[in-house]
């Protein structure tokens, strides 16, 4: 699976940037996933992606417990704010790469393939 | 495809299709209506089923109907993990494989605590429908390889229970529409499995609460007490072997009788320790615990007649919605044998005391006969000495002041007998108090002066304040209760200390006080001090003599005289005993 990279910026203020495309990204996928396997699934593997890349991406941990949908700028500076944006840049795609990954394991090539299309097209849009 | 909704016959159908069609937008209201009734079926099916086998029926029942599958499985949250596997037709070892290792990977893609596809393996049960099943236990091999597969998971309240797995042979069977449908139809599943689960929870739940009452129930009824439950009118409820062999003594049969206050039982039984059980159920239900109530249920021409030690609390709503007890709990011991044992202690106790006290009568008066003669002996001897101007001390002066220790223990020692031998009387009420009116101030100063000697001893300082008391008494018993109380103030005092002896009139009683700067009382004793034989013991590793009868027979002798004694701690050390004695007896039973 192949994922278009955010471009680097050193700015920790940027972090906020990153972190809105990716948000952006898992809500396109909860709002086309939703309708066939329903909310409570999506989240659940969002939260199950969370967990799988947490070994490698500590800073994704919280995810675990705590939907993405509460994720507000006051969690993203608590939680992300010593991250350098390469590092979080990373550590969301992967996070992103594993909800797909999840997809594939529950509806095989059903509706993972279209979606993660349209999804990085929404990600090289992003400024 | 099945439909629990038909039409009731063939002219209402027609009749129903053409008030659809003259209504116009008849197709589409025809379309809804079949879906209604495809849905009301599929409902019902996942409602009425009662177990995690009918609800996987219904499921395949609807499944089968949509589509063409080879295999669905229904893995389940829980410790362990449920797996069931329910072909449509015979699989081979290796599609069964995949489909574990597929429904794994799909448990751990999701919220789901990690779980192996070995351990899935395990725990896998095959639930295969009966037109499968072979006498052998063995099917021709079908499906090998999955195609296509769907594993959706199963969610109550946004809360994931489980997955639903569809897996068959052929690559492309499923398509987003139909996973649209199955995720409708494993919702279905999702509240019929959660049903069943809460239903079994239920039962599991019911069946301990089950197994507790007559776990219960068999321990009540082996007690060696007896157990008696009242409602909240303080009639029986409910009442245990024990208990009801102990009405059955007093002959009262409450096997024969319907729910009876215990108020209306005592009445028509005429057995009157009844009435004394209802004050206590009546206490109880007032919200009081009442601890170990002696009731004498025996006739008194008994030599021990049978005796009962109640003890009653009040029984509170589980739900603690009323504040009010519903019932009382109580539990009766018999204690006669107990008694019978007491009262053979107390006889041999007060055999004894009487054998004491001849020797101990003479020992006392050849000692003050003695006493008297040295004492006659030095004053002349001293008056000799004045006369001639030569002061000398005679060797009988240690004699008197050897002999006045002597006295002194002996007094003591007649104490402690009068004690033991009161014990008994106090056990059976039978004190018998002498009236007399006497000047209170003259008898402390008197038990004061006879505690003397043993305070020096132990170079305690023996103080008293009195003021002009007349009071209507037993004054050889009052006597007593200071000395009683004087023996424990200098025992428990350290050398050097001061015991105070006071007097105070109040109203129409005095209060005498005895204060103390020894050892004070510790929180442990409080509640047992004025029990006979209590010992306060190994106080800072010392060992302090008597029998622990002082005070008992001291409340004893207050009580009948109509006063009542307690103790308090001093600030710094110490304690202060007291009591009250009214200034003419509160009763009119006098002996004069």
């Amino acid at each position: 699976m192949h994922m278009p990279k955010m471009s680097n910026n050193s700015s920790s203020a940027y972090n906020g940037k990153v972190v809105e495309s990716y948000l952006k990204a898992i809500q396109l996928i909860d709002d086309r996933v939703t309708p066939f396997l329903g909310k409570a699934t999506t989240r659940a593997l969002v939260q199950g992606a969370a967990r799988r890349v947490s070994n490698q991406y500590s800073f994704l941990q919280f995810l675990e417990k705590m939907p993405y949908t509460e994720v507000v700028p006051a969690v993203i500076t608590e939680q992300w704010g010593s991250i350098s944006p390469q590092e979080l840049s990373e550590g969301l795609q992967a996070l992103l790469q594993e909800c797909f990954v999840g997809l594939r394991e529950l509806t095989g090539e059903l509706i993972g393939p279209p979606l993660l299309d349209e999804v990085t097209r929404q990600l090289e849009q992003m400024p | 495809m099945e439909s629990s909704v038909q039409p009731q016959s063939q002219a209402t159908e027609s009749a129903y299709r053409s008030f659809i069609l003259q209504n116009g937008d008849g197709d589409r209201i025809i379309a809804l209506r079949q879906q209604m009734e495809q849905l009301n079926t599929i409902g019902k099916r996942f409602v009425s089923a009662n177990d995690r086998f009918q609800v996987h029926r219904a499921l395949l029942a609807t499944l089968q109907e949509l589509y063409s599958f080879s295999a669905c499985s229904i893995l389940l949250k829980g410790e362990p993990f449920e797996l069931s596997i329910i072909p449509r037709y015979p699989l081979t070892s290796s599609f069964l494989q995949a489909m574990v290792q597929s429904i794994a990977r799909a448990a751990n893609v999701v919220d789901f605590p990690g779980v192996s596809a070995q351990e899935l393996a395990v725990v896998a049960d095959l639930d295969a429908p009966d037109d499968l099943a072979s006498p052998s236990g063995e099917f021709p091999s079908v499906a090998t390889k999955i195609g296509d597969f769907l594993n959706i998971p199963l969610t109550v309240e946004s809360r994931i229970i489980g997955i639903l797995s569809l897996f068959d042979e052929h690559e492309g069977t499923f398509d987003t529409d139909l996973l649209q449908l199955t995720t409708m139809i494993a919702d279905y599943a999702a509240v019929a499995l959660e049903n069943v689960r809460l239903r079994e929870r239920e039962r599991a739940l019911w069946e301990e609460a089950e197994h507790e009452r007559h776990r219960l129930e068999l321990i009540i009824s082996s007690m060696a007490e007896g157990l008696l439950i009242t409602n909240a009118q303080g009639a029986i409820t409910s009442l245990n072997s024990s208990a009801r062999h102990l009405f059955a003594l007093v002959e009262v049969d409450l096997q024969q009788m319907p729910p009876i206050s215990l108020h209306q039982l005592a009445g028509t039984t005429r057995v009157n320790w009844l009435l004394d059980f209802a004050e206590i159920v009546d206490q109880a239900l007032a919200g009081n615990i009442v601890m170990h109530k002696e009731l004498i249920a025996g006739t008194n021409n008994e030599t021990v007649p049978l005796t009962l030690s109640i003890s009653a609390a009040p029984l509170h709503d589980a739900n603690q919605t009323i504040t009010r007890p519903i019932g009382v709990v109580a539990v009766i011991n018999d204690i006669t044998s107990i008694k019978q044992i007491e009262k053979l202690k107390d006889e041999f106790v007060s055999i004894v005391s009487h054998e004491l006290r001849t020797p101990l009568t003479a020992i006392k008066g050849y000692t003050q006969h003695l006493i008297r003669r040295i004492e006659r002996r030095l004053r002349e001897v001293r008056q000799k000495q004045q006369s001639t101007g030569t002061l000398v001390e005679f060797p009988e002066s240690y004699d008197l002041r050897s002999l006045n220790i002597v006295q002194s223990e002996t007094e003591h020692l007649e104490r402690l007998v009068s004690d033991l031998l009161d014990l008994s009387r106090v056990q059976w009420g039978e004190l018998g108090l002498q009236y007399s009116s006497f000047y209170l101030a003259d008898v402390l100063t008197e038990r004061v002066r006879l505690a003397q000697v043993s305070a020096e001893q132990q170079a305690i300082l023996l103080d008293i304040q009195t003021q002009d008391s007349r009071i209507v008494a037993d004054q050889l018993r009052v006597g007593q209760i200071l000395g009683n109380i004087l023996d424990n103030a200098i025992k428990f005092s350290l050398p050097g200390k001061q015991v105070t002896v006071k007097l105070q009139e109040q109203d129409e009683e005095y209060l005498i006080s005895v204060i103390d700067q020894g050892i004070g009382v510790s929180p442990e004793s409080f509640d047992h001090i004025f029990e006979r034989f209590y010992r306060i013991r190994n106080i800072a590793s010392r060992q302090y003599s008597g029998i622990g009868m002082g005070l008992f027979v001291a409340k004893a002798i207050v009580e009948a005289h109509g006063g009542h004694i307690n103790f308090s701690s001093n600030q710094g050390g110490g304690s202060t005993f007291y009591f009250t004695l009214p200034r003419v007896p509160r009763t009119s039973k006098l002996v004069m």
